[in-house]
């Protein structure tokens, strides 16, 4: 063994150091309390629950991400929590059965097979919010809300917000009735708006030409508020569904775009991400600096069904390591020093001091290290008899 | 403007194709790229810059956002997965077929067959897609000797004209994909710069469109 194999972590598994854990805890705290202001209640998802209860409708992304082991005790299959949504809606539909909507939040470290180099690696610190119970718009809304205060609680300015609609492209695929193959090479052409690629699929399939033309102009429909009137001009005869997606879509931009003037607002009408667990509106946060959205949320009814209660549900979540990468600032030296002295009197201030909540340091016995080295702008002195506190000079 | 666009060009052939175009655009570099050993190249637009690198860096670094948009393969791209990326326009330069191929006249057997390539992962997909047990052998060039020293039974290659491979007793055999060269865009790039990167790639869309025309009134 090298001394390298020692200290090396796996791939992916990293370590939060000063004073970076300090600024992820207090982000922690922060969101959680803005969350239980705004009626959700918190739970703590088990770090591993049988597979079966872990994977069922969520598609198989998560299925690669998730760590599996064996339970020596059922001789069942056991998976780590590679996403706490999916767990947090069983808990919705079976340990809580609430008669109304349940707004549930969380903040659990999470385990995944595959790195992600963007939202935390292989150990992100995942903190969501999930509102269970009710179908309609204003559901989103809230969501999208409280996401947009939780990044500008965390420090972000220049917040783009990305919203599509996944119900439109699965009436329209439906509607289109193409063999398995057909229909997965739409859909990865369409999700990497391959134009070149999408055209000359759709010149080789049967399907009406109405409905060709539609899906043939649909990808190329996204950028701002103004792609909604595009659709509703260039798009003729479309089914009554994608009608009313399109007004709640429109609907949740005029809000947002109302309360929220300095949020930027992107549209794309064949947003695919998620495709096998979203069901509705999906939305995702973006900041300059980073190339991939700090928030992703959005519309996935029904996953309770597998656990006995279906239910509509919509939320979002975060990557804390990387929320707290957005202010990344020193910490304050605004701590007391008190020597390494054995007093009665001396310890009893600095009692007092912690009590009042100052950070005190107590050195030790020849120590190397001085009072600026941890972070102390003053120190505790004795005059006269007396211990006070003095600036450092 | 606070971050300016970076725009990554695969160096060598596609470079060259790709300048007109850009230049179509309205972005050319301020200085000659093939005469400069530098990588970073300024533009004369003050808020595009432009990277020249590897083909096969590009989608790395317009997947993880170090560039907003790119310019590469098709065959890089397959290989590299480049997902979470948009690919908006095929700029309809260097094209060329990925194909398989081996000794002319001599069928593959019916064992694991050996594979020679630097296109690791399209060759895995693509022989599990035919119902063929391959192994894959990664190489980094010269493709056409591996079958002649038997260190593999087929290649997957690019295939321009052939003549390599003809001059080295071998055949073209199964077309795996058309190539050519796509311009790829960062989702988040897509999401925050979309005012500035629609009507860029508008414009780069009817510079590609005028070529095929001048091309087809020659031909």
């Amino acid at each position: 063994m090298t001394i390298a194999d020692r200290w090396l972590l796996p791939d992916g598994i990293d370590e939060v150091l000063p004073p970076q854990a300090l600024r992820m805890e207090t982000l922690r705290r922060g969101l959680l309390d803005l969350y239980q202001r705004w009626g959700y209640e918190l739970v703590v998802p088990p770090p591993a629950e049988f597979l079966d209860s872990l994977l069922t409708g969520v598609g198989s992304d998560l299925e690669l991400q998730t760590f599996k082991l064996t339970d020596q005790l059922s001789g069942r299959m056991m998976g780590l929590s590679a996403d706490a949504t999916p767990q947090v809606a069983r808990m919705d539909a079976h340990s809580l059965v609430r008669p109304g909507p349940s707004r549930l939040c969380y903040c659990v470290n999470a385990l995944r097979a595959t790195a992600d180099q963007y939202q935390g690696g292989r150990n992100p610190l995942q903190v969501g919010i999930e509102l269970f119970g009710h179908a309609g718009i204003e559901a989103d809304l809230e969501i999208v809300r409280l996401a947009l205060e939780s990044l500008s609680y965390a420090g972000a300015r220049d917040i783009h917000l990305a919203f599509g609609h996944i119900g439109i492209y699965r009436v329209l695929i439906e509607q289109a009735q193409l063999d398995e193959i057909a229909e997965q090479q739409l859909f990865e052409a369409i999700e990497r708006k391959s134009y070149s690629e999408i055209d000359a699929l759709l010149a080789t399939v049967e399907m009406p030409s109405a409905l060709r033309d539609v899906l043939q102009r649909l990808p190329r429909l996204h950028g701002g508020i103004e792609v909604l009137d595009e659709a509703r001009a260039t798009l003729a005869d479309l089914p009554e569904e994608v009608e009313q997606q399109l007004a709640q879509l429109e609907q949740l931009a005029h809000c947002i775009s109302n309360e929220y003037p300095g949020v930027s607002l992107y549209l794309d009408l064949t947003e695919l991400r998620g495709y096998e667990y979203h069901t509705g509106v999906v939305f995702a946060a973006y900041v300059p600096g980073y190339g991939q959205a700090l928030v992703k949320g959005g519309r996935y009814d029904h996953t309770g069904r597998a656990f006995g209660r279906s239910r509509p549900a919509t939320g979002c979540s975060l990557e804390l390591k990387m929320l707290a990468s957005l202010e990344e600032q020193q910490p304050a030296h605004d701590g007391i020093w008190a020597p390494a002295v054995n007093d009665s009197q001396l310890a009893a201030l600095v009692q007092q001091l912690r009590h009042q909540g100052e950070r005190v340091v107590n050195a030790l016995p020849h120590q190397s290290t001085g009072p600026v080295d941890h972070r102390c702008n003053r120190e505790l002195v004795q005059e006269d008899g007396e211990w006070q506190v003095k600036e450092l000079t | 403007m606070s971050k300016p666009l970076v725009i990554a060009l695969s160096k060598g052939r596609i470079l060259k194709e790709t300048l007109p175009l850009l230049a179509a655009a309205g972005i050319e570099p301020t200085e000659s790229l093939s005469e400069s050993r530098k990588l970073l190249f300024d533009t004369t637009l003050d808020d595009v810059k432009l990277i020249v690198i590897r083909a096969t860096d590009v989608p790395t670094y317009v997947q993880l956002g170090a560039a907003d948009i790119g310019v590469a393969g098709k065959d890089v791209l397959l290989e590299h997965g480049a997902k979470g990326l948009y690919e908006p326009l095929d700029l309809n330069i260097s094209r060329c077929r990925l194909m398989t191929a081996g000794v002319a006249g001599k069928q593959p057997g019916t064992s694991r067959r050996r594979v020679a390539t630097k296109f690791v992962h399209t060759a895995k997909r693509y022989y599990a897609s035919m119902g063929i047990q391959a192994e894959i052998i990664k190489l980094y060039g010269a493709m056409e000797l591996a079958p002649l020293m038997d260190l593999a039974d087929e290649i997957v290659d690019i295939v321009d004209t052939g003549n390599t491979l003809k001059a080295n007793g071998m055949e073209p055999r199964e077309l795996i994909a058309d190539i050519s060269t796509r311009l790829v865009v960062n989702k988040a790039s897509m999401t925050m710069q979309h005012q500035r990167l629609k009507p860029l790639i508008k414009r780069m869309a009817q510079a590609v469109e005028a070529r095929r025309e001048r091309q087809e009134e020659n031909a």
